[in-house]
């Protein structure tokens, strides 16, 4: 019922007080069709990658939990390739976990948490998830491959197409731009191989 | 409280438009203005700036029209739905809903009287019929609402089996739609449904004059005795494998994939052209006295072998639905429904139906809708009872067809509702969807129809509602549990009641939501000027004086209409997740 007045608020409070490693804007002028990009933590194999999401917010929102979903391929054992995340804030109870007091901000956050802290006993990549039990080297190994593969490259691509819609947009954007274009500049390589998603 | 307001606002100076916005909403709306005007064009941010000033306004007036109303009148509405979204509703429209709401019940007072318990629990189920439809679509919980409705289903259902056994084949005499007892319909209505599964003898009696014909289309042609018969004589053997005939056939007729009732009156259309004709010689005596779609499905269906009892198995569920529609309704505004349905018959309503989902908000108030939420109500009823039934009784093979058929006679719903504009509300989606859930029901009444010789608007009208419910669909289904999008209008419906069946097998658990019984014993109050500042937690909009908060026991307190919605779907605090009712009472969610 409040989705509209609530979304408003959120974005207000994400451009102004964005959650550490994370920024958020609307997509298009669409106000629940959300973009966000969360920089991997340090000291994981995501480090230095930016993170695609898409978000749509249901109609029924805040009575039901955000989709969100990766943009970004990532290798991570709780998200499947079609980027869906297995977590329970995005689902809503008895399974899940999902309550209005919750918000995009605070979801987002977990799910930079669950970045960081895979759970491999609930897993949605069963693959992924015994080579982070049983063979984490290899796991790590793979994972920032990954993430320099798709997360520090596809910024480039993102960039170009993300740019100009969101220039016109709030100049919320502004942040992760920057931030994009640092790191694309570390990365430096070829945006052609950003046919992953 | 609105001139405070203003004053706030002049101050700022940033609104210049705004006059009763409430204080809450005002940052937000500064802060966007500036960013707005930071990087867009002057003339876009004006007019943005203008639509924000408006919604807020609309908004400022929603809370107070919320807050000043009596405790009767805000049950009322809310349990009609009829709140819509705060900010794309005026004051006027709340106004206009809530007398037309409260003429309603009060035209109806004998049902009342009469109705006592079974009242309630139909009155239940017709209020919240909006939230169970979203609830069942997408969470595939039941509400609470929807948890009585199943109760009083099986009930009616065991009814039923009895029934059966003792009067088998009865085709429906055709009755006048008005006079009928809501239980009575329904339990008349589950009978029936179980009748078809069990009777192998056409024989059209008038047997139930109360059931009133839901959609009157039928009456007027010759495929309503059809539909009797065809229900009589309907064999279960084939229901099996109904539903996959069904879906091929579907699949096969684009133009009717639209609506499940459509399809199958299409369906039947193009399988047989002739047999509506073949069911009307037979049973040409049998009345219509029901108008369910199915019925009017069935005529094609009476003649055949195999084939027509898998296309009657839905038709038969549809009936069910559309009687169990009514019932939910509420007793009370039986003369509501019955209106509906009468309008449904001409041939205009069903453009009057229409224009309703074109402008949903705005028509809620009349009485189609009403009969239109009826019919939501229905879809849930199967839902839950295939859940409940399980696959091992002969019976439950047929309801999962009849189910299914449902389902795919209401997709269009389900798409609605997943598509639906951008502005709007789930409250406001609610109506929407009501309204085609009735347009499909009537559809295919008006394929039947037209298959005999009825008049050609219903046609028109279905057409028009196959395309759109086809665009609907197609747009964004995104979503799990949305419906998948089909690129073959016919296959739309299936593919959605698939999904719609997988979605709820994953989580059918139980109803979760409180009774609205038990969501008006918690407490409430309202917010004062000296109470310290707070947000509720569900809006993220500060309290203003005035506002009505409800409290939980855990002491966390929400706006009223904000907790409401929740807690009919869900039991727990949405700040600390404890149980809201002593574990006792209902099992505790997570």
């Amino acid at each position: 019922m409040q989705k509209n007045t609530r979304l408003k608020r959120e974005l207000q409070m994400l451009s102004t007080e964005p959650p550490p490693g994370i920024s958020c804007w609307q997509c298009e002028g669409q106000i629940d069709d959300l973009r966000a990009q969360i920089i991997g933590c340090v000291n994981t194999p995501y480090e230095g990658g930016l993170f695609s999401v898409e978000i749509k917010v249901p109609e029924r929102y805040p009575f039901e939990p955000p989709k969100m979903r990766f943009l970004t391929p990532i290798y991570h054992p709780n998200i499947d390739n079609a980027g869906r995340i297995c977590l329970d804030a995005l689902k809503l109870p008895p399974k899940g976990a999902w309550k209005p007091s919750l918000n995009i901000s605070t979801v987002l956050s977990s799910i930079r948490v669950l970045m960081a802290e895979p759970n491999p006993d609930d897993p949605l990549m069963a693959d992924i998830s015994s080579e982070y039990k049983y063979n984490k080297q290899i796991y790590l190994e793979k994972a920032k491959r990954w993430t320099e593969k798709h997360a520090i490259q596809r910024n480039k691509g993102l960039e170009e197409t993300e740019e100009g819609t969101s220039e016109g947009k709030l100049g919320k954007t502004k942040p992760a731009c920057r931030k994009r274009e640092a790191l694309s500049a570390e990365g430096h390589q070829d945006d052609s191989k950003k046919a992953c998603l | 409280m609105s001139e405070g307001l203003q004053l706030e606002r002049a101050t700022d100076g940033t609104l210049h438009r705004v006059e009763t916005v409430g204080l809450y909403l005002f940052p937000c709306v500064a802060m966007e203005n500036s960013d707005g005007s930071e990087q867009i064009g002057s003339e876009q941010s004006h007019v943005q700036r203008r639509q924000q000033v408006g919604r807020l306004e609309r908004e400022e007036a929603f809370f107070q029209f919320v807050n000043n109303l009596s405790e009767e009148d805000y049950r009322l509405m809310r349990d009609n739905n009829l709140f819509g979204t705060p900010g794309e509703i005026s004051e006027e429209e709340l106004l206009s809903r809530l007398q037309q709401v409260k003429e309603t019940s009060d035209s109806e007072p004998r049902h009342e009287e009469s109705g006592g318990q079974e009242e309630q629990e139909d009155g239940y189920n017709g209020d919240s019929i909006l939230d169970l439809l979203n609830s069942v679509r997408r969470t595939g919980n039941t509400t609470r609402s929807g948890h009585r409705g199943n109760q009083s289903w099986r009930a009616a259902r065991t009814e039923e089996g009895e029934q059966g056994a003792e009067e088998p084949a009865r085709p429906h005499a055709p009755v006048e739609p008005e006079g009928h007892e809501a239980d009575r319909e329904m339990s008349m209505e589950t009978s029936e449904v179980e009748e078809v599964a069990v009777v192998m003898v056409p024989e059209p009696e008038p047997l139930r004059p109360e059931t009133p014909p839901v959609i009157s289309p039928i009456r007027a042609t010759g495929g309503q005795e059809a539909v009797a018969q065809s229900r009589t004589g309907l064999g279960f053997a084939p229901r099996e494998a109904a539903p996959r005939s069904i879906w091929t056939d579907w699949t096969g007729c684009p133009g009717l994939a639209g609506h499940a009732p459509a399809g199958t009156g299409g369906r039947q259309l193009q399988d047989s052209a002739e047999r509506p004709g073949q069911a009307e010689c037979r049973g040409a005596r049998s009345p219509v006295g029901r108008v369910g779609a199915g019925a009017r499905r069935h005529p094609a269906a009476g003649g055949g072998g195999p084939q027509a009892a898998d296309r009657r198995l839905p038709t038969i569920t549809l009936d069910l639905q559309v009687r169990r529609v009514r019932p939910g309704e509420h007793r009370q505004r039986d003369s509501i429904a019955s209106r509906t349905r009468s309008h449904s018959q001409v041939p205009s309503d069903t453009v009057q139906y229409e224009s309703e989902r074109a402008g949903f908000r705005r028509t809620f108030s009349r009485s189609e809708r009403a009969g239109i939420r009826t019919y939501v109500s229905t879809i849930r009823i199967p839902i839950r009872r295939m859940a409940d039934t399980g696959l091992s009784e002969a019976t439950s093979v047929a309801l999962q067809t009849v189910i299914r058929q449902i389902m795919t006679g209401f997709g269009e719903l389900s798409s609605l509702m997943d598509s639906d504009s951008s502005d709007s509300s789930d409250s406001s989606q609610g109506p929407n969807l009501p309204a085609d859930a009735t347009e499909a029901p009537q559809n295919p009444a008006t394929a039947a129809t037209a298959a005999t010789g009825g008049g050609p608007n219903p046609e028109v009208a279905r057409t028009e509602e196959r395309s759109r419910g086809t665009a609907d669909s197609r747009e964004g289904r995104a979503g799990l549990r949305r419906p998948v999008s089909l690129e073959e209008p016919g296959t739309l419906p299936f593919l959605r009641l698939a999904h719609f069946f997988l979605l709820n097998d994953e989580d059918e658990d139980q109803p979760r939501g409180l009774t609205k019984e038990q969501i008006d014993n918690l407490s409430t109050r309202s917010f004062g000027g000296g109470d310290a500042l707070k947000t509720c937690s569900v809006c993220i909009t500060e309290y203003a004086e005035g506002h009505k908060l409800r409290k939980l026991p855990c002491s966390h307190e929400y706006h009223v209409h904000c907790i409401d919605r929740w807690l009919s779907e869900n039991s727990t605090c949405p700040i600390c997740r404890r149980a809201v009712l002593a574990p006792t009472n209902r099992e505790s969610v997570v």
